[in-house]
């Protein structure tokens, strides 16, 4: 461990020579071991210790003790201080070695990680905390980058490999890196091992798509850059093996660069509780002024007189010094407004919460077998508080599954399956799906539950056939057979192996391929088609073609493309299957499903060779090579014949749209920033019901420029304000507008908006001057997606409205790339199970489903925020109410602070006496049963209003500590001024009288625990009972002969407890103080739930309320959709993969027909790879296929 | 089929208990404020309260109590007192009351001061409980600042409390007719908590009282050592004097009043005192006026709530007048609120 906690200075550039070690360690550069832990045995205590002390109320607490030991001043014993101040310094010491406990374990269990790496000629498993720079290690396929490598060679050809970045930027499509020429040779071990080139690069940084560096070898410089590197935190996909350089390891790793010190989060309670603490610290000061004047008053007037029995101290001098010593007197004693033990009991609390949420049986997933976990302790009360969630969109609203749904063959559609009740059945209540036995090559993950479609299949209906014929040829997948019959798919995006898959099941089997040739089992036929051209997919056309030729010689073009191009390439002659299989379009689209249009045309053998001549000489093009190839494309693909429609279940994760639904009722803002393109994002949000077609209007910002979208934005704001000006509630608009307030008429305008933003487009409006004209937009629109966000921009949407809208933001993701926002955001939600952790790392609480999210706001959330606020009231309330007597007292005693209470009970009275119930309320405390809190989402609205504790509740519960301190003093005065005992003795003595308010405040806390604890578990009643039970039996233990024959000194109080307590007016006192106390209290309570109910009141009482409530419940759950036209197309598909397959370079060459090996354009399709990325890498408003940027 | 079971109970580790506790579904009371709670409660206690109240007013109204303070009338004691000079000067003072009414039973006799402040914080520590246990006589920390005399000899008892002890000697006479003058007997014991009495304040264990106190020395403002307080009773000097007892349990108030003696029942005084003339003979000791204080005499009955006390009676009284007042207001509102709730719903 010692290694990694290495400092050393800035580097200049970094050195790494491969295979020497020796060469390597000169530099000291980190090592793969990477320490989030903080403290070691030797280190825990003084470091704890010092970082606990910087807490200012710790310090507080000690500056007391030290005031204490001054013997002039010290009005109340040492250990009245030191005891609970032990007690909290040794909880949290506790709380925190555990937490550091639990980081060690899982630095432990990253740095233990296996990895193979090359020592000396041999390829030796090491873990991955002794991987060093310049090492060479061998990475297997699906197995996690351990470093930022440089990539030397691998399995495929031409030293290409596979990542897949979703740990990093959230991006899920794979992505190919090349090794540099000159190492892809470097297959194995003997070679690598010779290998001594030497990289000279940047220092370690946290740009994840930039690298520049140089490799040195024999002689030769050879430039790298990010196209070369594979990062720690990426997993290599599809390919075998592959070898790497470490460039850096650990803490350099631009993961862990990324990935920063976690900020300290603190709930606004916090927040507000030490605007408090300091409140109360001028009140106490102010309380300490006021005594220590009449203190100086009173030893001018009486106490110099006075002298005759009691000297003034030999240090007093003067009236005024006297006053000076008796302010810090009155500081120790009235220093329980702030009792110390008030950060413990929230904490404990708060820990006690947490423990709820992990053993949470509704929040634990039995697929993944992962309970919900918080982890971090103290932000609960803040879950009950969210009003803006930031939602990442793949693996966390969605699976990242795409599963073929349904489809439209020739105008008849397949795959609507319907449960007793109407409605789309689950996966679990389905019948049984088709049985796909006839077909060996089938996938057996596949499932599809229409038969109907097989029949179609069998019978051998030609529009079918010819559908699946054009499934299983018009793509860029590569298959992978390395048994007979086992049949893998390298799909490039998901949507393609779905319909590929698809294909194969229903017995049109794709099985291989070679730049020239496709080979499809065709219901158990192999037939072999010749590929003649791939027209590559991208983002402008939309639409991906193949054209073959067929065994029997004629040519075809299959097409498959978004609805919106492909429907108007269509030959007129298809009009009326157009009309059907549009409605088809909208039912899916409407179904939130990703849709393609499926079309083929027959081209002529004359026609094909001249445009195959005229595409030749389009990509031979010098300028403008792309435009061209584009519009010869566009020439070929029209006049299309249709066959129909795939519809592509982008698959949500369980209870997606309910549970948003229901987070909408309980007026929480769902914004989703994903890196994914447009139509992918609006699919999800219609798919989960955040977008509807009931929507007024969703606006689409998708400016590159800044005036581009200044004008988009001002458009959709004027929109908004034109129709709720239309729905004429007459006032002026631009009057409000200009006033600086943000809370604009925005938010009350009329209709439902949504507001789509592309990634290049937020980037401007993110800008110091459009931010806040974005932020009023977007909050004036009822959802909110941005999609092709980098990280760092989904942290600077984040950033933004917890800057302007002092609202409580949630961020949920499940990838690295969420990780920024995680950290942003009050609160970080990760979604665990997933094969990434960084985001769970990153996070406050995890767990495996976004469903359990509406658990956690609405059921642990709401909870904790309102036991927390009970906690709170209830804990100022009684401290003022024990404290403010010595005040009172102060009057009658001369302000000589001394104090009511006996000094025991001063030290026990906030540890013993009066801290268990209060807990047990803050920890237990229910006002409505679980479900009714599912069920009323509008439950949650006081945690966002933040009614239950905020400042005029703090001043309600001063005033009510306050007034029952008045009577807590001022009664017993009353009584004791005349009274005496029975027996004719005196009553009034300071010990009984001390006995006697303290027993009235014990009993008055407790009752009025018991009025403000709303659930009373068994607990509760064991900690009320047991705290009044333990309260008199201290106090008869503390009065005993016993303890006084020990300690006379120190017990003084001795026989109190018997000889007070059984003196009838004693107890008539201290009814009298209870019930004065407490019924104005009950009846202020009663009036509220007459007058002025709370909703949670309501819930509680009538059950009326409930069945109306249940109706609209419902009525949101319909599925709303009507008959607009909306395009369902979204493909996750990347540009160039056309070419790469067409130029065979990604094929091994043992699958080759080596013969029919052409070279043309070979080297292009990397090229375009390139591009693609140094275009988005370059501008981020250029906005390709990359959102990626640092 | 190792593994097998590995993952299952994988599984269950896991895996959330499914107890009551854990899933927060304790068995629970939820307390509700219904009005079927809340108002009967309020008449109930109200009416408690009422009752309690009314009786409280009638025991006390039923104590016979006479108070009379004597700096005043003692003014010429009071003006010697003032100096400290004077402090072995004899000054003793009558004086004559009459008492209206006959009080019945016990009677209790007591010294009142006012603004004589034994609750001060430095005043309330200066003592030492295990001097006063006669464990160890010369022990005495914390009696700042009376703790030796000018030579350093401890001072038993020591502390601002034991030096400041009440001194005056207050004699009751009854005159049944203008010549004749009867002592009314008076005890000084029981007068103290038996705790006190018996476990709080110890003599030094010896035979000889006055050898047990030898090496300390006597509080500056005493006249006698410690152990010759009661000349008439030896078994009521040294720490168990009951004077000093009564007086070392400090009071909490500035003004208050201290039990003195109780009116020995025999005699013409067997059923309490009778109605006539009366006088207090007063040995005056104890300057109050230096601090603006007063002295005071009161001869008092009890009954079983003690002495009079018309502050408890009336609090509850009053108390449950509010509590009617507001139980009244109260369902009136409800009923209010209530029938607005079902025309509301129908």
């Amino acid at each position: 461990m010692a290694l990694c906690t290495k400092k050393r200075p800035p580097e200049e550039e970094r050195r790494a020579r491969a295979n020497d070690r020796e060469y390597n360690e000169k530099f000291q550069y980190a090592s793969n071991c990477i320490k989030t832990s903080k403290y070691n045995i030797v280190t825990f205590l003084p470091v704890n210790l010092f970082e606990q002390f910087q807490e200012v109320a710790n310090t507080y607490f000690l500056f007391l003790l030290i005031l204490q030991l001054i013997p002039q001043i010290s009005s109340l014993s040492w250990f009245t201080t030191i005891v609970p101040l032990v007690l909290v310094l040794t909880i949290t010491a506790v709380k925190d070695a555990t937490d550091d406990y639990f980081r060690h374990k899982s630095d432990n269990q990253v740095n233990n990680r296996q990895s193979q790496v090359l020592i000396s000629g041999i390829l030796q498993q090491e873990q991955w905390m002794n991987v060093r720079v310049g090492d060479i290690i061998k990475l297997e396929n699906n197995q996690f980058v351990a470093a930022d490598l440089l990539l030397l060679s691998s399995s495929e050809p031409h030293g290409l490999c596979y990542i897949e970045t979703a740990e990093l930027d959230g991006e899920t499509n794979m992505k190919v890196r090349q090794a540099i020429p000159v190492t892809s040779e470097l297959g194995d071990i003997n070679k690598l091992a010779k290998f001594d080139g030497e990289v000279i690069c940047e220092p370690p940084n946290n740009k994840l798509d930039k690298f520049s560096g140089t490799l040195y070898w024999k002689e030769n410089k050879f430039p790298l850059s990010n196209q070369n590197m594979l990062l720690r935190g990426c997993v290599l996909r599809n390919t075998e093996w592959c070898f790497g350089l470490v460039i850096f390891a650990g803490p350099d790793t631009k993961l862990m660069q990324n990935s920063g010190r976690t900020k300290f989060k603190r709930t606004s309670i916090d927040r507000l509780m030490n605007t408090l603490v300091l409140w109360i610290f001028g009140f106490l000061v102010c309380m300490g002024v006021i005594l220590a004047i009449g203190n100086a008053i009173w030893e001018y007037e009486v106490g110099v007189r006075f002298q005759v029995y009691l000297p003034w101290d030999e240090a007093v001098d003067s009236a005024f010094f006297s006053g000076f010593l008796s302010f810090w007197s009155y500081i120790i004693i009235l220093n329980t407004v702030v009792p110390i033990s008030l950060y413990v009991s929230v904490e404990v609390i708060r820990l006690g919460h947490s423990y709820f949420i992990n053993w949470d049986k509704k929040m634990y997933c039995m697929k993944k077998r992962t309970p919900a976990e918080a982890r971090t302790t103290t932000l609960n009360e803040e879950l009950g508080q969210v009003e803006y969630i930031f939602s990442d969109k793949t693996g966390t609203l969605t699976q990242n599954i795409m599963i073929f749904n349904k489809c439209s063959i020739y105008g008849r559609s397949y795959g609507d399956v319907f449960d007793v009740l109407g409605h789309k059945a689950e996966l679990g209540e389905r019948p049984e799906p088709i049985d796909f036995s006839f077909n060996p090559l089938a996938d057996k993950k596949f499932l599809f539950w229409d038969p109907s479609l097989l029949e179609a299949v069998k019978v051998g209906d030609p529009h079918t056939h010819e559908f699946f014929r054009l499934l299983s040829l018009c793509h860029t997948v590569m298959s992978e057979e390395k048994n007979e019959g086992e049949l893998y798919y390298k799909a490039q995006s998901p949507d393609e192996g779905a319909l590929v898959t698809a294909a194969r099941n229903f017995g049109f089997v794709f099985r291989s391929r070679t730049p020239k040739t496709i080979t499809v089992h065709e219901m158990g036929k192999a037939i072999t088609y010749q590929l003649l051209a791939i027209l590559d997919f991208n983002n402008i056309r939309k639409r991906m073609s193949v054209i073959v030729r067929n065994s029997e010689g004629k040519i075809r073009l299959y097409c498959k493309g978004a609805d919106t191009i492909l429907l108007e390439r269509l030959h007129p002659s298809n009009h009326e299957l157009l009309n059907t299989t549009t409605d088809h379009l909208n039912e899916y689209a409407g179904d939130g499903l990703r849709t393609l249009v499926l079309a083929y045309k027959d081209l002529e053998e004359d026609y094909y060779e001249e445009w195959a001549e005229r595409r030749l000489r389009a990509s031979l093009a010098q300028d403008s090579r792309e435009d061209r190839l584009a519009s010869v494309y566009d020439e070929v693909e029209n006049d299309m014949m249709l066959l129909g429609a795939t519809a592509i279940e982008d698959k949500l994760q369980q209870g997606v749209p309910e549970t948003i639904a229901l987070l909408t009722l309980a007026n929480i803002k769902i914004w989703v920033l994903t890196g994914d393109k447009q139509e992918t994002a609006v699919n999800i949000g219609y798919s989960c019901k955040m977008l509807t077609d009931d929507m007024t209007e969703v606006f689409i910002v998708t400016g590159h420029t800044v005036l581009e979208v200044r004008e988009e934005l001002r458009k959709a704001r004027e929109k908004m304000m034109e129709s709720s000006r239309t729905v004429g509630n007459g006032f002026s608009y631009q009057e409000k507008l200009s006033s600086s307030k943000l809370t604009s008429v925005l938010e009350a305008i009329a209709g439902e908006y949504a507001l789509v933003i592309n990634g290049h487009s937020l980037a401007h409006a993110l800008e110091a001057d459009m931010e806040l004209e974005f932020l009023e937009t977007a909050c004036a629109c009822k959802a909110v997606i941005c999609c092709r966000v980098t990280p760092l921009q989904k942290a600077q949407v984040v950033e933004l409205v917890k800057k302007y809208k002092k609202a409580v933001t949630l961020a949920i993701g499940d990838g690295a790339n969420d990780v920024s926002m995680i950290k942003t955001a009050h609160i970080g939600v990760g979604i665990s199970g997933q094969e990434g952790i960084q985001a769970v790392l990153a996070s406050d609480y995890s767990f495996s489903q976004f469903k359990f999210l509406q658990r956690l706001l609405l059921v642990h959330g709401r909870w904790s925020y309102l036991r927390m606020c009970k906690f709170l009231c209830y804990f100022f309330y009684k401290n003022f109410a024990f404290t403010m007597v010595h005040f009172w007292f102060g009057f009658f005693c001369g302000f000589s602070a001394q104090t009511v209470y006996d000094q025991y009970f001063i030290t026990l009275y906030n540890i013993v006496y009066t801290s268990l119930p209060v807990l047990a309320m803050g920890v237990f405390d229910q006002d409505v049963p679980e479900q009714r809190s599912m069920e009323y989402p509008k439950l949650y609205e006081p945690g966002q209003l933040n009614l239950l504790f905020n400042k005029r509740e703090f001043f309600i519960c001063i005033a009510q500590g306050i007034y029952t301190s008045v009577l807590m003093f001022f009664i017993p005065y009353g009584v004791f001024a005349e009274a005496t005992r029975d027996d004719g003795t005196q009553l009034a003595d300071y010990q009984s009288f001390a006995v006697t308010v303290a027993t009235s405040l014990v009993i008055v806390v407790s009752v009025q625990i018991g009025l403000d604890t709303g659930y009373w578990t068994a607990i509760n009643h064991f900690f009320i009972w047991g705290s009044l039970a333990v309260y008199f039996a201290i106090l008869f233990a503390m009065h005993s002969k016993g303890l006084f024959e020990m300690f006379p000194n120190q017990f003084r109080f001795v026989g109190n407890a018997q000889n007070t307590l059984a003196q009838p007016t004693v107890w008539f006192t201290i009814v009298l103080t209870t019930v004065v106390c407490i019924m104005p209290v009950v009846a202020f309570r009663f009036l509220k739930l007459d007058l002025k109910p709370e909703l949670s009141d309501t819930v509680r009482y009538t059950q009326l309320v409930r069945k109306k409530q249940k109706a609209q419940h419902r009525c949101m759950r319909r599925v709303g959709r009507t008959g607009s036209r909306r395009s369902g197309y979204a493909f996750s598909h990347q540009e160039g993969f056309g070419e790469l397959i067409m130029s065979g370079k990604n094929m091994r060459l043992s699958s080759l027909a080596l013969s029919s090996f052409t070279t043309r354009s070979s080297s292009s399709w990397i090229e375009t790879l390139r591009r693609k990325k140094s275009d988005s890498a370059s501008s981020p408003s250029g906005g390709a296929d990359k959102p990626l940027k640092g | 089929m190792e593994r097998n079971s590995n993952d299952v109970r994988g599984l269950l580790s896991r895996m959330p208990d499914n107890t009551a506790f854990k899933q927060q579904r304790l068995p629970a009371w939820r307390s509700h404020l219904t009005a079927w709670a809340v108002l009967p409660g309020f008449f109930t206690t109200g009416a408690f309260f009422l009752g309690m109240g009314i009786l409280l007013i009638l025991s006390a109204k039923s104590v016979k109590e006479i108070e009379i303070t004597y700096t005043s009338m003692c003014s010429n004691c009071a003006k010697l007192r003032e100096n400290a000079s004077n402090f072995y000067k004899e000054c003793t003072c009558s004086v004559p009351f009459f008492i209206p009414e006959k009080m019945p039973g016990n009677v209790y006799m007591y010294y009142k001061l006012h603004n004589f402040y034994q609750n001060l914080r430095r005043y309330t520590i200066s003592r030492n409980n295990r001097q006063l246990l006669g464990e160890d006589i010369t022990n005495v920390e914390n009696c700042a600042p009376f703790q030796r005399d000018s030579n350093g000899i401890p001072i038993a008892p020591c502390g601002a409390i034991a030096n400041s002890m009440f001194n005056d000697t207050i004699l009751l006479s009854y005159y049944p007719h203008s010549s004749t003058r009867i002592n009314v007997p008076l005890l000084s014991s029981g007068i103290t908590w038996w705790t006190d009495k018996h476990i709080k304040f110890q003599n030094p264990r010896s035979n000889n009282l006055p050898s047990a106190f030898t090496g300390t020395t006597k509080p500056p403002y005493w006249r006698k050592p410690v152990y010759q307080l009661d000349p008439e009773n030896p078994e009521n000097n040294g720490f168990l004097n009951n004077d000093f007892i009564v007086w070392m349990r400090v009071a909490a108030l500035p003004t208050f009043k201290k039990l003195y003696r109780r009116i020995h029942r025999t005699g013409p005084f067997a059923n309490g005192l009778p109605a006539g003339n009366y006088s207090f003979d007063i040995a005056y000791n104890f300057p109050v006026t230096v601090f603006k204080g007063e002295k005071g005499v009161v001869l008092s009955t009890v009954t079983w709530s003690g002495g009079s006390n018309l502050f408890l009676g009336i609090a509850y009284l009053t108390t449950g007048a509010v509590m009617w007042l507001a139980a009244f207001s109260m369902t009136a509102v409800h009923l209010k609120m209530k029938k607005r709730n079902i025309v509301s719903e129908s």
